[in-house]
């Protein structure tokens, strides 16, 4: 065997183990618990449970989704909150490129349901350039561009075309030991939906109470960021994350969620759908409402900047 | 030289299949969420017999999701349960002859767990099956305006 035989295997052979024991957070979590439980002389039964320990997920709600509670919630389009596609020059660090894929992709999800179709194709082509420079390939590329400007007329093919965009980019990182770059994408991106959430209330809890609803309860998807960020606190760019989205967190505590009565679920067997019915209370004063934007605005401008 | 061959087969196997998940959710799981739209998160992984794995996500009021849970055949069924952050059952698929594909709405805004178990089908404990699982969530489509 050459010398060079002999280093490429041993790449290769490290590169087996770091990505299998990287995969994802919980997929490492496990092989931890293995190891554990291997070092102590216990039964088989006990074993097969820990090597069968659950793995755990968060879903955040992705940029689609929180554009589309913004929309359905009868807010109004407004260009001049969005993140200037000028600024794109400016990020040159991964987690500058992460947080702003984020941003640029709920920016894009948000012009596309409302229906701003040049605006769409020029933030594709910033989330383009974005995931190029993260390494992420084949994502978005020339052919995602033309499809979505072949599609100007039709929204839903627009949206798909979105969803599928992101979701390439986040499970190509995930899936290449990059967890906590995709988990900046997730954070940057939830982080502009609330910044564009708030500014739409144009700073009042009175002007649109469904608007205030969708935000006070993201006090719940706080608790997945948080959870999502503290699997990957190692990384110093998540470290510095968690104790800005901890800094929010000292806000939302504040708002208090509470169901009212017991959740109870009816389910109609012939459509296939289940109704979760609870009657629940969220509450926000003005002054914290206030703090909560002031909070949200400072964090997202340093991301943005 | 032959070694170098089969490590290296090796390496690009386990590489072929941890990727194999973003294509299966691409071609399968996605095909499973109909008109819905899917949300764009992807949330898939290798999961064999016996494995369980818990979801965490927020369901908010007024909006009208499609759950749709993809396997590779070769896997068993999958017991997949919704659950409401106290641990009690709200939705339970072995009731519906394992359907992996349902839609809820949500009266008021929740934190749910979708939690999965992949069933059990083989005896020894060599011979576990897996293979990719894929959750996708999926949201009703606006109504289309009348031109």
């Amino acid at each position: 065997m050459t010398k060079a035989t002999i280093y490429f295997l041993s790449l290769a052979i490290g590169g087996v183990l770091v990505f299998s024991s990287c995969n994802s957070g919980q997929k490492k979590q496990k092989s931890e618990e293995q190891q554990i439980v291997e070092s102590v002389n216990v039964d088989g039964k006990l074993v097969d449970d820990f090597k069968k320990s659950k793995l755990i997920f968060y879903s955040l709600p992705s940029p689609l989704e929180t554009a589309m509670l913004i929309k359905r919630a009868g807010a109004t389009y407004s260009e001049e909150l969005l993140n200037p596609l000028s600024n794109i020059d400016k990020y040159s660090t991964n987690r500058q490129m992460a947080l702003n894929l984020g941003i640029y992709s709920a920016d894009l999800s948000y012009t596309s349901l409302f229906d701003q179709t040049q605006s769409s194709i020029k933030y594709m082509a910033n989330a383009k350039r974005l995931a190029d420079g993260l390494g992420i390939m084949d994502a978005i590329d020339e052919e995602t561009l033309k499809k979505l400007e072949a599609n100007i007329d039709n929204r839903d093919v627009m949206l798909d075309i979105i969803s599928e965009t992101f979701m390439s980019s986040n499970a190509y990182l995930t899936e290449n030991d990059r967890p906590a770059i995709a988990v900046m994408v997730l954070v940057g991106g939830w982080v502009e939906g609330l910044y564009l959430a708030t500014r739409l209330t144009n700073g009042s809890v009175e002007n649109n109470k469904r608007l205030i609803d969708r935000i006070v309860y993201q006090k719940l998807s706080l608790y997945t960021v948080i959870n999502l960020l503290e699997e990957y606190q190692d990384n110093e760019d998540v470290q510095y994350l968690l104790e800005r989205i901890s800094e929010l967190n000292e806000i939302f505590e504040k708002v208090e969620i509470s169901n009212t009565s017991k959740i109870e679920a009816e389910t109609d067997a012939e459509s296939r759908v289940t109704t979760i019915k609870a009657e629940s209370e969220a509450v926000i004063s003005p002054i914290v409402f206030e703090e909560l934007m002031k909070k949200v605005e400072e964090i997202r401008t340093e991301f943005v900047s | 030289m032959r070694l170098s061959i089969i490590l290296i087969s090796l390496f690009l196997g386990v590489l072929n299949v941890n990727s194999q998940c973003i294509n299966f959710a691409k071609s399968v799981g996605k095909d499973y969420l109909g008109e819905y739209i899917h949300d764009g998160n992807y949330n898939a992984t290798i999961l064999e017999e016996g494995e369980k794995a818990e979801l965490y996500k927020t369901f908010f009021s007024g909006q009208k999701y499609r759950v749709a849970i993809a396997k590779v055949e070769q896997l068993p069924d999958i017991h997949f349960r919704i659950l409401d952050k106290e641990g009690n059952v709200l939705f339970d698929n072995i009731k519906y002859d394992y359907r992996l594909v349902w839609d809820f709405k949500v009266e008021s805004t929740q934190m749910l767990i979708v939690e999965l178990n992949v069933l059990e089908k083989s005896t020894g404990a060599d011979d576990l099956i897996n293979g990719c699982v894929s959750v996708l969530f999926g949201l009703e489509p606006g109504k289309k305006k009348k031109k």
